[in-house]
């Protein structure tokens, strides 16, 4: 008993003083930013967003007339078959232009998740495959889409030119009537000057990144918790969550095959390798005789890459407000940030394709930590109307 | 050595059990190919619903919704309409059903459970289909060649519902296996092949797993390489047998052997030859020996009775 006693003791106090570090390892106070570390953190930050560039498809994307006319067009239910379906119909401003749905409802079911209209002005490519090359294109589409406004160019013009509204804007902007296809054109260009205007605001994280620029240690403490920074130090490095979503909109706006799985009843969707082809054949693309630009301003058409790794491949989506945006992924395959979360964590080999993530060995707290990073991302869109 | 011991024996595992293989551990080796006659594709199935991204090479855990995958390996595929149909097993052949036994059913439609149409597909091979009911069945898979008209198929039963035969086949495969791994690292198995009688080649090309079959139009050729898998720089030999499109066991025949690198445009840095007649379509080949890491092919000349014949063999090192 007597040589025995010590020992217990030993042990105890062993354990009692690994416990302590593995308490204080987890639970200690985060390190300072390191001067790389917050390079990029500016890099993230909305105050880095450049001015938004000219669209030189489209003559009258800055024209407050045809920002206006885009607005009510945009929230006119009147361009669909049954007279119920507008763009914000699935582009709900107040969910930060989604639906909350896996897959677009609108006459039919659409064929993809709804993508935010957030800060898409700055993207070269519209559309989860990028099929479309501006954001006048892509407002075209959803109008002769079956599934979902399942109207046509005809059906179209006439609202414009029998509203007298909207044929007094459409005059001032474009003159008097001209061939379909050029009205038709118009009228998205219309739309496109407002969905330019449709921008993120300042979030949480961004006036963290001001208190970090101004090293106002107090301020970085009252905006950000201990977690939201370890998950934030994760974004930015262990779990290379910037290889693709970077920049200030959180985004490349490039097309990565991730491994999603594929939805209940389909095939896998192939993507990019399939919205790359129809991009450069069709006719309203940035060489098209509709667009405003002259052929050498179309560079990112002209020098689209192709090939066998975009099979499976999606634009990779904002990552702002993610509180209004699920459910996540093409197809709406992810219900939560939990599940994207460990969706990455696993870097599960693609059913078509190659998933270009790697498996990243995360444990679940610090998952969580990177999700209570995320949440600090919200904040409301804003648009046109708010400003007047 | 030891983790290339490990692959092939997962490999061997694989091939004999026909479990539901092609899992993390072949992910390099992919063994699950499927060849419409000379022209090949990475297979794959998956059953998103019930097993998330785990992929099947043949045999479905249960019914159910089941996505099939085909990635191409030969670029011919993508400029060959493809068609994709599932026929319950009324061949009564199970494992060993064929074409001729899917030619020989009278009311195919009848059979039928999923059909696709021919279609062209430039990137990706796919279709989905849900199974009702567990059982055995039969895929087809034909693809036509644009400018002879000829149509190439594959031909694959498999069971959805697949419950095995618990462990046991496994466990007691894993210790033959590993008495055999043993005995080819030891070099013992060698020496022995190297001065081993007929019979003991035969036995030994019972008791080691047989490679996909290749197929021309009259003859089937398969192999097996008793001193270990292949790998470069390193004379070997192969146990062929030869057997005829009907499974018949060809006997007797004049066979030459010759290979090379499609890619590279140049052949075998050996000239190897049929040195034993094993019987029972059994032929024993030496000195085999690949110089290079890459995609090999052997070209298996077969003369019997009145026909000759070339059979091609592809081969990844």
């Amino acid at each position: 008993m007597n040589t025995r006693a010590p020992i217990i003791v030993i042990v105890i106090a062993v354990l009692a003083v690994a416990s302590a570090a593995w308490w204080w390892s987890e639970n200690r106070p985060p390190a300072a930013w390191s001067e790389d570390e917050v390079a990029v953190l500016e890099s993230l930050w909305l105050e880095s967003l450049p001015d938004l560039p000219p669209d030189p498809t489209n003559a009258v994307a800055d024209n407050p007339t045809a920002i206006e006319f885009g607005q009510q067009l945009f929230f006119d239910t009147r361009f669909s078959v049954n007279g119920g379906i507008s763009c914000a119909t699935c582009h709900q401003p107040e969910r930060h232009f989604t639906d909350g749905l896996p897959k677009g409802v609108a006459i039919g079911m659409s064929k993809r998740n709804t993508p935010s209209i957030v800060g898409t002005a700055y993207s070269p490519w519209q559309y989860w495959d990028g099929r479309r090359d501006s954001q006048w294109s892509q407002a075209l589409s959803p109008l002769e889409d079956p599934d979902e406004h399942a109207s046509n160019r005809l059906m179209t013009i006439a609202i414009v030119v029998e509203d007298k509204k909207y044929w007094r804007m459409y005059k001032s902007l474009f003159g008097e009537a001209a061939g379909v296809d050029t009205m038709y054109s118009n009228i998205g260009k219309a739309i496109a000057a407002f969905e330019r205007t449709i921008m993120p605001t300042t979030s949480r994280f961004d006036e963290y990144v001001a208190a970090v620029a101004a090293e106002d240690r107090e301020r970085q403490a009252a905006l950000f918790s201990d977690d939201e920074v370890r998950g934030l130090r994760l974004f930015i490095g262990e779990a290379n969550c910037t290889q693709c979503h970077n920049g200030p909109l959180l985004t490349n706006n490039e097309f990565h095959n991730t491994g999603l799985i594929n939805f209940p009843g389909e095939v896998p969707d192939k993507g990019r390798i399939v919205g790359v082809r129809e991009v450069l054949e069709h006719p309203f693309n940035c060489e098209g005789p509709h667009n405003d630009a002259a052929r050498k301003e179309c560079g990112e058409l002209a020098f689209a890459r192709t090939g066998a790794d975009l099979i499976g491949a999606f634009r990779t989506p904002s990552l702002r407000n993610l509180e209004n945006t699920a459910p996540y992924g093409h197809k709406g395959q992810l219900a939560t940030l939990a599940d994207v979360l460990a969706h990455y964590n696993a870097a599960p080999d693609a059913m078509i394709g190659h998933n270009e993530a790697k498996p990243l060995d995360l444990n679940d707290r610090e998952l969580m930590q990177i999700e209570a990073f995320l949440r600090s991302l919200a904040a409301p869109a804003t648009f046109e109307q708010d400003k007047t | 050595m030891i983790s290339r011991g490990m692959v092939s024996l997962f490999l061997l595992l694989a091939l004999q059990t026909q479990a539901f293989a092609h899992g993390g551990v072949v992910e390099e080796d992919d063994i699950c190919v499927i060849k419409v006659n000379y022209l090949r594709a990475h297979f794959k199935i998956y059953q998103p619903r019930t097993s998330g991204h785990e992929q099947f090479c043949e045999d479905l855990p249960a019914a159910g919704e089941s996505v099939f995958v085909m990635e191409f390996m030969h670029d011919a595929l993508q400029t060959m309409p493809i068609d994709f149909r599932i026929i319950r097993d009324v061949t009564g052949k199970g494992r060993f059903a064929r074409m001729e036994d899917i030619e020989a059913i009278d009311d195919l439609d009848a059979a039928t459970v999923f059909y696709q149409s021919a279609t062209l597909e430039p990137d990706v091979y796919s279709v989905v289909h849900t199974f009702e009911n567990e059982g055995d069945f039969i895929g087809i898979v034909s693809a036509t060649n644009a400018d002879s008209g000829e149509v190439y198929a594959a031909v694959f039963p498999f069971e959805v519902g697949f419950t095995g035969w618990g462990y046991w086949p496994l466990f007691i495969g894993i210790l033959v296996l590993i008495q055999i791994q043993y005995l080819a690292m030891s070099g013992r198995l060698k020496r022995w092949f190297a001065k081993s009688s007929p019979a003991a080649m035969l036995l030994a090309a019972m008791l080691l797993p047989m490679s996909q079959p290749s197929h021309a139009n009259e003859f089937i050729v398969t192999y097996t390489t008793p001193d270990g898998p292949p790998e470069i720089n390193r004379m070997h030999s192969w146990i062929l047998y030869v057997e005829s499109d009907s499974g018949d066991p060809i006997e007797g025949a004049d066979i030459e052997v010759d290979g090379g690198m499609p890619a590279h445009n140049h052949g075998l840095p050996t000239q190897p030859r049929v040195t034993e007649d094993l019987g029972d379509g059994y032929y024993r080949l030496d000195g085999v020996r690949f110089h290079m890491s890459g995609d090999w092919e052997m070209f298996v000349t077969i003369r019997s009775d009145e026909s000759e014949e070339t059979v091609v063999i592809p081969i990844t090192l």
